[in-house]
């Protein structure tokens, strides 16, 4: 059975200018393993991500003909049940360090702040189990990144200290919003090989959102591409690479290449009858 | 003799008492009309080099001189006229609440320059921006857009130096490449130097004709575009770089 289970997923925002639809009829399955989703900004693969943890404030509404989290309908659940499913078995990691963590609370007591609330743990254990989880994500001098503040992490480090704070929980879902697109590609990788061990040795789902189309080829088993809201195809990312779709294709050829020639890169076409 | 010329340039950095060497004795040069990049993993030290050009790190070793002066410590109007620089994060770079008119303009006011209507109108049409957006703010624009409106800013004054600090990597593929054509066909029109700045060994190789790697605020190597693109790189750190960005292969 799978872990999650989507079908017909939409998310429509009431706006002054009309109804923005920003996903429009999203159907997929996640087992345990790493489904990548790819595309442009603007193409709703945030608001998918956000959609399923029944993150989306007014005006904007959430729609699915179904949508099972192990067992449990998550469009039917309360919001008490929803809180319950937040961050223990469904977590979120953030596009930003620098917006998604609170920039004037020790780095550490954010990271305690679940464990001592949620599950009213020692204020002992909650500091070495705060320090286990960024030695897990490696980090080398954990107390010093316990007290110091988000400013005065590097990107890198703020992404480690968010993947650190979201898999405290040991949750059986992640979703992994751009998590390493502001790190450069040494850093990038070891982030990538920690979310990894996590699938492997923890059997977590995980929804990796990119707009990477190399990185997620190289990462993920599967992959949904999507474009205005809807997926335009869905393929093993060990094809990615050889994409059918046009506009896969186009994503992928706008990417610079080493050694490649020097003529201008080629645009993206857009072709609004792919997304119709 | 070149445009820019550093000499064992070191910077450091007080922090919590701690003496942070961030760039240290690092030499470069860069000819008129060239294309330098600089790479390496965060904390090289190689935004530190860039910052430094500008008067915004503490030099504390070295010497940078453009066109054979040397750099004082207070950089001046004349200074800014010459070289300019376009910043990471398009997000934090323009004003909140200056509209584009406003960011556009505050330059040509400071340096007394006339004119400033069509200058305005040009600089928009140069980037590729409607002139209906002349008088929207940073958060009405999209990312692109907002890359746009920095590069625009720096071009105000005609200078002859750009530095570009990562321009593209806060930026989505498709409108990567559409910035990264901009400042291609501006640089050939206008005759501009580029300082470029990336951890993307792919956007570097695409931009640049040479590049120095950096690593721990030291350079590692100097390489041409041949031989990135042929891998013939002799230091292991820079063999590893490349190695982590082999999927940006041509063939790839």
């Amino acid at each position: 059975m799978s872990l999650l289970s989507v079908r017909n997923l939409r998310v429509t925002f009431d706006t002054e200018a009309g109804l923005v639809e920003a996903v429009r009829g999203v159907s997929f399955d996640l087992g345990r393993e790493r489904l990548g989703i790819v595309g442009e900004s603007g193409s709703g693969k945030t608001m998918t991500g956000r959609a399923v943890l029944r993150l989306i404030r007014p005006p904007g509404k959430i729609t699915a003909d179904s949508m099972v989290f192990d067992g449990q309908d998550l469009m039917a659940a309360s919001e008490r049940d929803m809180r319950a499913l937040r961050g223990p078995r469904i977590a979120m990691v953030m596009q930003d360090p620098k917006y998604s963590l609170n920039p004037v609370m020790k780095v550490g007591a954010q990271l305690m702040e679940g464990l001592r609330q949620r599950d009213k743990v020692s204020a002992q254990i909650a500091y070495d189990k705060a320090i286990e989880a960024l030695e897990a994500v490696q980090i080398r001098d954990p107390e010093r990144v316990m007290d110091a503040y988000p400013h005065e992490l590097s990107g890198g480090m703020g992404q480690r200290v968010m993947i650190a704070m979201m898999l405290i929980p040991n949750p059986d879902l992640l979703i992994a919003d751009e998590p390493t697109s502001a790190l450069d590609v040494t850093v990038q990788a070891e982030v990538l090989a920690i979310l990894d061990g996590l699938v492997r040795n923890r059997g977590m789902g995980l929804i990796f959102i990119s707009h990477d189309l190399r990185l997620v080829a190289r990462f993920c088993d599967r992959v949904l591409v999507m474009y205005k809201g809807k997926v335009v195809e869905e393929l093993a990312a060990k094809d990615l690479l050889a994409a059918k779709h046009p506009y896969t294709q186009g994503l992928l050829n706008c990417l610079p290449r080493i050694g490649g020639p020097r003529q201008p890169l080629p645009g993206l076409d857009r072709n609004a009858d792919w997304a119709v | 003799m070149a445009l820019i010329e550093i000499d064992n340039l070191s910077v450091t950095f007080l922090s919590k008492g701690h003496k942070v060497h961030a760039v240290k004795g690092v030499s470069l040069a860069v000819e008129a009309r060239e294309s330098f990049g600089l790479v390496g993993e965060s904390g090289s030290g190689k935004s530190t080099i860039l910052r430094a050009i500008c008067g915004l790190a503490p030099v504390s070793g070295g010497s940078i001189r453009i066109g054979g002066q040397v750099l004082n410590s207070k950089a001046g109007k004349s200074f800014a006229a010459r070289v300019q620089m376009v910043f990471q994060d398009p997000y934090a770079s323009l004003h909140p609440r200056h509209t584009i008119d406003r960011t556009l303009s505050e330059p040509l006011a400071i340096h007394g320059l006339g004119d400033t209507d069509a200058r305005v109108m040009k600089a928009l049409d140069d980037v590729g921006l409607p002139r209906s957006f002349r008088f929207r703010f940073p958060h009405q624009l999209s990312g692109g857009q907002r890359q746009r409106v920095a590069i625009a800013r720096a071009l105000m004054l005609e200078p002859e130096i750009l530095l570009l600090d990562e321009p593209t990597s806060a930026l989505d593929a498709s409108v990567q490449a559409e910035t990264l054509n901009l400042l291609n066909r501006l640089r050939a029109e206008r005759g501009l130097t580029f300082l470029m700045v990336s951890h993307d060994l792919a956007v570097i190789d695409h931009m640049c004709d040479r590049i120095l790697v950096m690593q721990h605020g030291q350079a590692v190597e100097e390489l041409t575009r041949d031989a990135l693109a042929t891998a013939q790189m002799k230091t292991d750190y820079a063999r590893s770089l490349f190695a982590a960005s082999a999927d940006r292969m041509l063939a790839g």
